[in-house]
């Protein structure tokens, strides 16, 4: 998501961030919709003009989850592939058997 | 690369000691051999998980009724160095078919030896999971959320 990236690098008006995408002002405002629902992003109000930028606590929540998930499935995968190959896979044949090294 | 806070992408790597074939092969023909078997899609619990092996392929769990779950879907296919999935499941656990709110997993097989293999993942475009957030904070202050992590990496922690 473009408008993600632009507001990794800092906070930006929906004008400023139209003129540097190839969309139009109306999609981009509904992509920060989006994103402000979501948590991701927050807007503030700085004189006539509404600046958003990225929520770092939606950004946060979001990786600590899938790197919890990752985590346990790294090092699971990690044991499985250093155990000694199983006979017998789940397609009935061990596929590995047949090859030998 | 460094990796700047508001950046929404996980990053992980392991090195496993088998050569870099096996590494790619546990990873994506025997995926039910290591998945947390609590991270199933769909009703029932999985018995196994399909990677099709080609770019466009399924990949998907089957329980032991013969119902299948869409997981996603492979974008490159480069035995054994590399393949890449496309990530359906927000912090919910619900598919969402849509291309454009899916996530990407790349993962890389580096042979470091005769029998050491480097693991890298790649987990980005986070992002595309923001209708999910509700749900993820709702889990995160919910009773059991750290309660259910901890105990569970207790367990690991206790078998390694």
């Amino acid at each position: 998501m473009a408008i993600f990236q632009k507001l990794a690098k800092g906070p930006m008006a929906v004008h400023e961030l139209a003129g540097t995408l190839p969309v139009s002002r109306p999609a981009v405002s509904q992509h920060l919709k989006v994103l402000k629902d979501a948590g991701l992003v927050t807007d503030t109000k700085d004189g006539t003009r509404r600046v958003y930028g990225l929520n770092p606590e939606g950004i946060a929540l979001l990786r600590a989850h899938f790197d919890r998930v990752w985590e346990k499935a790294m090092s699971a995968f990690q044991a499985s592939a250093e155990q000694q190959p199983k006979t017998g896979g789940k397609h009935g044949t061990d596929r590995r058997r047949s090859r030998r090294s | 690369m460094a990796q700047t806070a508001g950046e929404a992408v996980v990053r992980k790597s392991v090195r496993v000691g088998v050569p870099v074939d096996r590494a790619f092969s546990v990873f994506v023909e025997q995926m039910e051999t290591w998945w947390p078997a609590e991270h199933h899609i769909g009703a029932q619990p999985f018995q196994a998980i399909f990677v099709e092996p080609r770019a466009g392929g399924r990949w998907y769990e089957r329980d032991a009724q013969g119902n299948e779950c869409n997981w996603g879907h492979v974008l490159a296919w480069g035995p054994p160095h590399r393949v890449t999935f496309s990530w359906h499941l927000g912090p919910d656990w619900k598919f969402n078919p849509d291309l454009a709110k899916a996530s990407e997993v790349e993962i890389r097989f580096t042979a470091e030896g005769p029998s050491a293999t480097l693991v890298e993942l790649t987990h980005s475009r986070l992002e595309r999971h923001g209708e999910g957030y509700e749900q993820l904070r709702s889990m995160l202050d919910g009773p059991n959320a750290w309660a259910n992590t901890l105990a569970a990496f207790a367990k690991a922690a206790g078998a390694l």
